[in-house]
């Protein structure tokens, strides 16, 4: 065996420019695709850890049965009670896959500076339930810090936070005090004097003049309800999302509740655009680097078979079998792949270095501020990538050296 | 020298090659009959287009004939599958080319050993391929790659690659034709005295009349055809045959 390997090595180095360049070829598609590949795991992590973990979303959110359809148009009578919320709750407290269950109420309303009014949308949440959801984000998510300001607090429910668009559209500063109001679920209009803790990005862009962050409490006390619309929960593994869905309908069911449970990625529509573009931008380049791999491998084997026919008739003369010629050019193809690979990793780990040394900094969409552009190294991607280019490689090969396995010994011979 | 009369090592039985040319077909061989006894040094020769390299192509099983049998050492080997054919080659049959076709990334020692490995065969190769060179008078040269050897020694390497899986029989493709006097008349008496030492049985094809004078059996061809055929008893010397082309 390692008499062909020498063999197919030797023959690679008989005409050097012609292997650099089918093994550049293969490289810098390889350090392409994993390049692209890293970018678009370090978009697609901080995007699901940006709603997941930092805007305090969990990976399930469990509805009233109904409320995403109906709910905006009635969302009092899809609200959860008291009652529900601790009946899921037990339900839930049962799981240790299950690290924070976090009730929340949204509402809308008015804003006022005193002299002028807006309208705001808000997320009511539990300020301590969403801090441990966000202290347990990773990456760069995990350490940015997302708004100016302080903190939202359990107890002091007066203390909200806003969008910037919002704050300025009122006027408003860190300390200003606005009121907010809004009718109650009986139809009654409430005002509630509020403290402007912390000014932030929205999540959204088109929420960006209207959003708002405040304590459950505020929201509740805003709606004069004690229910819930939402309650979110985080679990110890992105992994679960799925089987913990699952599980939760049917135990929840058992309990007569009629719920709609959604994960993270169904409800973050961003997620999901962006990770379908990135799939198209991932496809079309992988399939022209799969054309210029495929295109340079066949080039070089026909290119080899070509100079190489009389020899190819001597081997057989002397009782290679056909599948030994087949066998001798498949391993000089797979050595381009391993070539290729290496020099493809090489070249990426170069990339992830000179990115890591250099820090480039970045404004991503739906984020305002700027952040460090990281290429993650995906150890998977990688091995997928040596794997299938050598597949590639001598799939490429394969065609070719049937044909030199097939060609006539005295024609092959009598080759000039 | 006494030795006792081989068995019949190579049988051609109403042998006819046509090669497909167009719609119609040119016909190489016509209705050979041809047999070789074991220990023959046995020339083909004969005018460009005579068939000569056919005949040696059918008897080395490079090619099938078109019609009639070939049978190697007793056994019909016409219509054996590939593999078959390459196995018998491997183990039965050196081969020497006009060009010596050895593989330029291989030294000299490594192409001896090429037959040796393609038949997988066990112990110490590098060993024996370099008694091999040893016997062509090369093994001194064993590490050269063939770019930095003379045609001469090209085409000794080429024998004790040839030489190196000790087959019955060895198809010599105009051995000489390449060399220069002196080289191919090295190259002849070694072919000679390894006939004579082992009793392997060389089919040449030639054009060249020093190879000639030393062969024990002349075949002569035309147009496909044998048209002389001196067997050993009837030669009285070993000069050739004075035969117009």
């Amino acid at each position: 065996m390692m008499t062909w390997i020498k063999l197919a090595l030797r023959n690679l180095f008989r005409n050097r420019r012609r292997s650099l360049f089918t093994i550049l070829a293969i490289g810098l598609g390889f350090a392409a695709v994993n390049t692209l590949g890293g970018f678009t795991e370090y978009i697609f992590t901080n995007l699901k850890e940006g709603y997941i973990y930092t805007q305090g979303n969990g990976h399930l959110s469990i509805f009233k049965a109904g409320f995403l359809k109906e709910g905006k148009l009635d969302p009092t009578r899809y609200l959860l009670d008291e009652a529900e919320v601790t009946t899921i709750q037990t339900v839930l407290t049962h799981y240790p896959e299950i690290l924070v269950v976090a009730p929340q109420l949204h509402i809308s309303g008015l804003l006022s500076n005193g002299k002028v009014s807006t309208i705001f949308v808000a997320a009511g949440r539990v300020p301590s339930a969403v801090h441990t959801i966000n202290s347990r984000a990773r990456g760069m998510m995990g350490r940015i810090q997302l708004f100016d300001g302080k903190p939202l607090e359990d107890d002091v429910i007066y203390g909200v936070g806003l969008s910037k668009g919002l704050a300025e559209q009122l006027k408003l500063g860190l300390g200003s005090d606005p009121v907010a109001m809004a009718p109650t679920v009986s139809g009654q209009i409430n005002a509630l004097d509020a403290q402007v803790f912390q000014l932030f990005d929205s999540p959204v862009e088109a929420l960006e003049d209207k959003f708002m962050l405040v304590p459950l409490k505020f929201a509740q006390n805003l709606y004069d309800t004690s229910s819930v619309d939402r309650l979110t929960v985080l679990l110890r593994d992105d992994g679960l999302t799925e089987p913990m869905r699952a599980q939760l309908a049917e135990d929840l069911a058992a309990q007569g509740l009629k719920l709609d449970i959604k994960t993270w990625n169904e409800l973050s529509t961003f997620y999901t655009k962006v990770k379908q573009m990135f799939d198209v931008i991932f496809l079309v380049t992988f399939l022209i680097v799969f054309t210029i791999v495929v295109m340079s491998v066949v080039n070089t084997v026909s290119m080899a078979i070509m100079e190489r026919t009389r020899e190819i008739g001597t081997l057989r003369a002397l009782g290679f079998k056909r599948r030994g010629i087949v066998g001798l050019f498949a391993t000089e193809s797979m050595l381009l792949g391993v070539f290729g690979s290496l020099l493809g990793t090489l070249l990426t780990l170069l990339i992830w270095f000179g990115v890591v040394l250099l820090e480039p900094t970045w404004v991503p969409p739906q984020i305002t501020r700027r952040v460090p552009l990281e290429i993650y190294l995906v150890p998977d991607y990688m091995l997928y990538s040596v794997l299938l280019l050598i597949v590639l490689s001598l799939a490429a090969a394969s065609l070719p050296a049937r044909k030199a396995a097939r060609m006539q010994i005295v024609g092959a011979l009598g080759h000039t | 020298m006494n030795r006792a009369v081989p068995a019949s090592l190579i049988e051609l039985r109403d042998v006819s090659k046509i090669y497909s040319l167009g719609e119609g077909g040119v016909t190489a061989l016509k209705k050979v009959n041809l047999t070789i006894q074991r220990g023959e040094f046995v020339a083909v020769w004969g005018p460009s287009g005579s068939g000569k390299s056919t005949l040696c192509n059918l008897i080395g099983l490079l090619d099938s004939p078109s019609r009639g049998t070939v049978h190697l050492d007793g056994q019909d080997v016409t219509r054996l599958p590939d593999d078959h054919r390459s196995e018998l080659r491997n183990h039965s049959i050196g081969f020497i080319f006009q060009s010596f076709n050895l593989i330029p990334v291989l030294s000299a020692l490594e192409n001896v050993m090429l037959p040796l490995q393609i038949a997988k065969r066990s112990g110490k190769l590098s060993k024996m391929a370099l008694e091999r060179l040893a016997e062509v008078g090369l093994k001194d040269h064993a590490a050269h790659r063939p770019a930095k050897l003379s045609g001469g020694q090209q085409q000794r390497v080429a024998i004790a690659r040839a030489l190196v899986t000790d087959p019955a029989l060895v198809i010599a493709d105009e051995p000489t034709a390449n060399l220069d006097s002196e080289n191919a008349l090295r190259i002849i008496d070694l072919m000679r005295r390894i006939n004579h030492k082992n009793g392997t049985t060389f089919v040449f094809s030639t054009h060249d009349q020093r190879l000639l004078e030393q062969v024990d059996r002349q075949v002569l061809m035309r147009d496909g055809e044998i048209i002389e055929d001196r067997a050993p008893e009837q030669m009285e010397s070993r000069r050739p045959l004075t035969v117009r082309l």
